[in-house]
């Protein structure tokens, strides 16, 4: 059987515009801008082709399948790979550093999610794990100057060697206990006549190194020093991307098997753990990117809460809060990268005190992000919360949703902490650090955007449920 | 124009003059003006609404109409006015209005920051979209969206333009808010789902949900998810802590929507959300709902006796009157609830009134302080006049509004529940120790020598107080018209929404 090319050219285009942007750096170099125009143009084509009704679904070569359901997936992180693009391109120019490496790697890292999202085979699937996280070790420590960077790229690396052996093996387990290396059909071996332990064992083992990678509760240690120490922009596209990458995944795997009852049990724990946790810890937190990494941390919670709710409706909530959430995320991410200072990005909750009055639309995307990850309207989080909450109730997991909405509570506290500092307190220091000049017009830009996505999706989701509906339909 | 794009016309256009506010940073004059067109405007088509064929008559009347908006769940953008939302967004429009005039001297370029002016007038304009679209909503989770939309200008308001503590008043006042209304999501998306299992049809419309069959079991517990969030903003002791630090340290035009506005969203929603939807649980809680009011009216007359900060007596106040609306809509008969529900205006005029009147004070002698003051009625005669109408209605002086809704909830509570009534009505007695003392050293008493340079009322201010005097007159004297346009709604009410 002959590969059915035109059915991944989404993939093949990332793949393509990556060794471009290598190549326009090697022989190029005096043409500073080309890796970011290549990096731009080559998303917005990937996004293009993965549009519904351009091509036919099916599987390609057994590693992943192309259908409505990783389509819907790759549009989605395409499209926060643009907004990440050009939130970092004014940064990167600023710092002297948006080089080719720089995008390319960007580039490969979100090949990897688009092939995680829709991978259909083991190998399909450690193949795009292995991809992202390669080029996020490259993406935190790009700026290799900077000592907290090459820290936090470091760990991430650790960590990431740690998750990675964990799913080798887990893989190599199930493959031996059920025969196969196609995720459903392993999965499928296991529920009939009693599983095979090793597959089981599989199994656990796996979703240990995903854990990891999705910092659930207890595996989450590194991500606020890697969140921290990386460069905003990156950790924007670092916590949103690899997160709903993921999620994709897990979807796909936790869909219609009749396995999901030894795991329930386990994911219950994992949800709320991930939920009391992350929230009480970020609690205590005086940086804002620490505070925002363990509310990401808590969010993948409320997201594998809806998960674990199963059936059409918990799959179309984690859907659009994974939308919610990958806009919600790069805001606030991102909304510290256009206020930081040039050596260092902004953190302290100190250094925040009355930015909202000197940059009234960085600061006003970053508040509307916190409101937003709150659950607050008028943006997608209050919307995007319901969905969840209602999925959870729907399925009978009243206790875990009611851990939710207590949890949600303590949340507001932190989250308002921030926002107090932006716009109820005076600034310490009447002369605040100058930002770096140089052009911010993408970034400016990418913040309009990101500031009416977050608006439509809490004002007017109507659209976005209805093809998230279809997808389904067609899963 | 339908009645829909009306309603919304006077829901959305504060949210429109906020956005252009907002956009405009850079012309702080220029803001209070918008900022009172767009007020003045709602004003108008409010006060047009009541000419419109039937709405001021005692028949049954009702407009609004609705759009599909997320139809995947039911969920549809409906707003229906009926005689009492009517009521309620004239209050609101008023009090809006007013209190873009009450900051019309006090936040200024100068003292606020270049910056600061147009978000003061944009959180304001913000605040009165969420209240109007409060009192309209037809959808739960329309409502609800307006409920939690409300916090966040008000937070801003306090937190920004307050007094000295206003950072901590705030982040009480919201978490305080958000913890009940997260409790309030639980129990909306609860009655969704129930209504969906009995009825095959998911819906969040108010209209349809009403006499939902619920599990008795269940029906409690929604009903509680409810009652926090709306026990919360009314507020009922023993979870009004809050209110009074809120209210001290809030400026002028925040208290003027809280106690005027604010309070009144927990008590609409206990009456037109919490009692209708969940009519067997709320019978179950009535004791516990009167034996609350009761005692927060003892117990905020009280401590009110105690206080020396003007503010902070008057907050405390608040929280009596609030319990008193509690026990007319815990009684849940007619003269009871429609007294409630003048009590309600009667309390957004009389206490906004005098809570303009501290602050005009505030802003003369820069303290709010009783030990401050003394003599006013020589030195500020018109204030003083407006001060003791004020506080003469707040102790319910018969002839002035607030006796009407008091007399009213003593008399409907007294049907049912005659020791309670009895309780209440010593409570309301009580209210005259403080009031009169208050009245007796602020306008009577020996002062330190320096309120005798206090300048009197500006033209600015009298024009502000007017409207409200006319209100507490009015209302005390002629309320016949008040009374017969409640009478339809009321008896739906009572027959089940």
């Amino acid at each position: 059987m002959t590969p059915n090319l035109p059915i991944i050219l989404p993939q093949i285009i990332l793949a393509a515009g990556g060794i471009l942007a290598y190549g326009a750096g090697a022989f190029l170099p005096r043409k500073r801008g080309l890796p970011f125009t290549i990096a731009m143009l080559t998303v917005a084509a990937a996004l293009l082709a993965a549009l519904p009704g351009v091509r036919a679904a099916g599987e390609f070569a057994g590693l992943v399948d192309i259908s409505p359901f990783s389509r819907f997936y790759t549009i989605l992180l395409a499209l926060i790979t643009l907004l990440a693009l050009l939130f970092l391109h004014p940064y990167a120019r600023r710092r002297n550093f948006d080089h080719e490496v720089l995008y390319g790697t960007l580039l490969f890292g979100a090949l990897g999610m688009v092939v995680l999202a829709a991978a259909s085979n083991w190998l399909g699937f450690f193949l795009g794990f292995e991809l992202l996280s390669i080029s996020l070790y490259i993406l935190i420590a790009i700026r290799r100057e900077k000592e907290i960077s090459y820290e936090a790229g470091i760990k991430y690396f650790i960590m990431g060697a740690v998750a990675s052996s964990f799913l080798v093996f887990g893989i190599g387990l199930l493959y031996a206990g059920s025969g196969t290396l196609a995720i459903a059909a392993s999965l499928r071996s296991m529920n009939s006549a009693g599983a095979a332990p090793l597959a089981l064992a599989g199994l656990g083992l796996i979703l240990v190194g995903t854990g990891f990678k999705l910092s659930l509760v207890p595996f989450h240690l590194w991500a606020p020093d890697v969140y921290e120490g990386a460069p905003a922009p990156i950790t924007a596209f670092l916590a949103t991307g690899t997160k709903i990458a993921l999620f994709a995944f897990l979807l796909r795997l936790t869909r219609g098997q009749a396995i999901n009852e030894f795991l329930w049990p386990v994911l219950w724990a994992l949800a709320a753990l991930t939920m009391i946790a992350g929230n009480l810890t970020a609690l205590a937190q005086q940086r804002v990117k620490r505070l925002l990494a363990y509310s990401s941390v808590a969010h993948m919670g409320y997201l594998l809460m809806a998960l674990l709710a199963g059936g059409d409706h918990g799959l179309a909530a984690v859907m659009f809060y994974s939308v919610v959430y990958g806009l919600m995320d790069l805001a606030v991410f991102a909304a510290l990268g256009l206020m930081s200072p040039e050596d260092e990005d902004l953190n302290l909750l100190e250094e925040c005190r009355g930015l909202g009055y000197r940059h009234p639309l960085a600061a006003g995307l970053l508040a509307l992000g916190l409101l937003a990850l709150a659950g607050l309207p008028p943006t997608g989080g209050l919307v995007g919360k319901f969905l969840l909450f209602t999925a959870a109730f729907r399925a009978g997991f009243t206790g875990l949703a009611m851990i939710g909405i207590v949890t949600s509570i303590v949340s507001i506290y932190f989250y308002l902490k921030v926002i107090t500092a932006l716009y109820l307190q005076a600034p310490e220091a009447p002369e605040p650090r100058p930002l770096p000049g140089g052009p911010a017009g993408s970034g400016k830009l990418a913040a309009l955007l990101l500031i009416l996505g977050l608006l439509w999706l809490g004002l007017l989701p109507q659209g976005l449920l209805e093809a998230i509906d279809r997808v389904i339909v067609a899963l | 124009m339908n009645s829909l794009t009306l309603l919304s016309v006077i829901v959305f256009l504060p949210t429109l003059s906020a956005a252009l506010l907002l956009a405009m940073a850079k012309h702080g004059a220029f803001c209070r003006w918008l900022s009172l067109a767009a007020t003045g405007a709602v004003l108008l088509l409010v006060t047009a609404l009541f000419w419109l064929p039937g709405a001021a008559g005692p028949g049954p009347w009702s407009m609004g109409g609705s759009l599909p908006w997320m139809s995947r769940f039911g969920i549809e953008y409906r707003l229906s006015c009926d005689s009492i939302s009517l009521l309620l967004i004239l209050l609101t429009a008023l009090l809006s209005l007013l209190a873009v005039l009450v900051s019309w001297q006090s936040i200024r370029v100068g003292r606020a920051g270049r910056a600061g002016v147009h978000l003061f007038h944009a959180s304001l304009l913000l605040a009165e979209t969420a209240m109007l679209g409060i009192f309209l909503a037809g959808d739960l989770f329309l409502f609800y969206l307006f409920w939690e939309f409300q916090l966040l200008p008000i937070f801003l308001l306090i937190g920004r333009w307050g007094h000295e503590n206003r950072i901590r008043a705030a982040l009480k006042f919201l978490l305080f808010s958000i913890s009940g209304s997260l409790f309030m999501l639980a129990g909306l998306i609860g009655l969704y789902l129930a209504h969906g299992t009995a009825t095959g049809r998911h819906t969040l419309s108010l209209a349809a949900l009403l006499g939902t069959p619920l599990d008795p079991a269940v029906e409690p517990w929604l009903f509680a998810a409810f009652a926090i969030a709306f026990a919360v903003k009314i507020p009922l002791v023993p979870i009004h802590t809050w209110l009074p630090d809120a209210h001290t340290e809030a400026p002028k035009a925040g208290s003027v929507i809280l106690a005027g506005l604010l309070l009144k969203t927990g008590a609409y929603g206990l009456l037109r959300f919490a009692f209708p939807l969940f009519p067997a649980a709320a019978a179950g809680a009535t004791p516990l709902l009167l034996i609350l009011g009761v005692a927060g009216l003892g117990y905020s007359t009280w401590i009110a006796m105690a206080q020396k900060d003007m503010k902070r007596l008057v907050a405390y106040s608040s929280i009596g009157h609030m319990g008193l609306v509690v026990m007319g809509i815990a009684a849940w008969n007619s003269t009871a609830l429609t007294g409630a529900l003048v009590q309600m205006v009667n309390h957004g005029i009389t206490t906004a009134a005098l809570f303009i009147l501290v602050g005009m004070l505030d802003e003369r002698a820069g303290s709010r302080n009783l030990a401050d003051f003394g003599g006013l009625w020589r030195s500020m005669p018109v204030f003083s006049g407006f001060f003791l109408l004020f506080a003469l209605s707040s102790l319910g002086l018969p002839g002035l509004n607030n006796f009407i809704g008091e007399i009213m909830i003593l008399l409907g509570l007294f049907r049912t529940w005659p020791v309670l009534a009895t309780l209440a009505f010593g409570a309301t007695v009580l209210i005259l120790v403080y009031v009169l003392r208050l009245v007796q050293e602020l306008l009577f008493g020996p002062g330190p020598a320096a309120t005798g340079r206090f300048e009197d009322l500006t033209a600015r201010e009298i024009v502000i107080l007017l409207p409200l005097a006319a209100g507490t007159v009015g209302i005390g004297v002629y309320p016949l018209p008040l009374l017969r346009m409640l009478a339809e709604p009321v008896r739906l009410l009572l027959a089940g929404g």
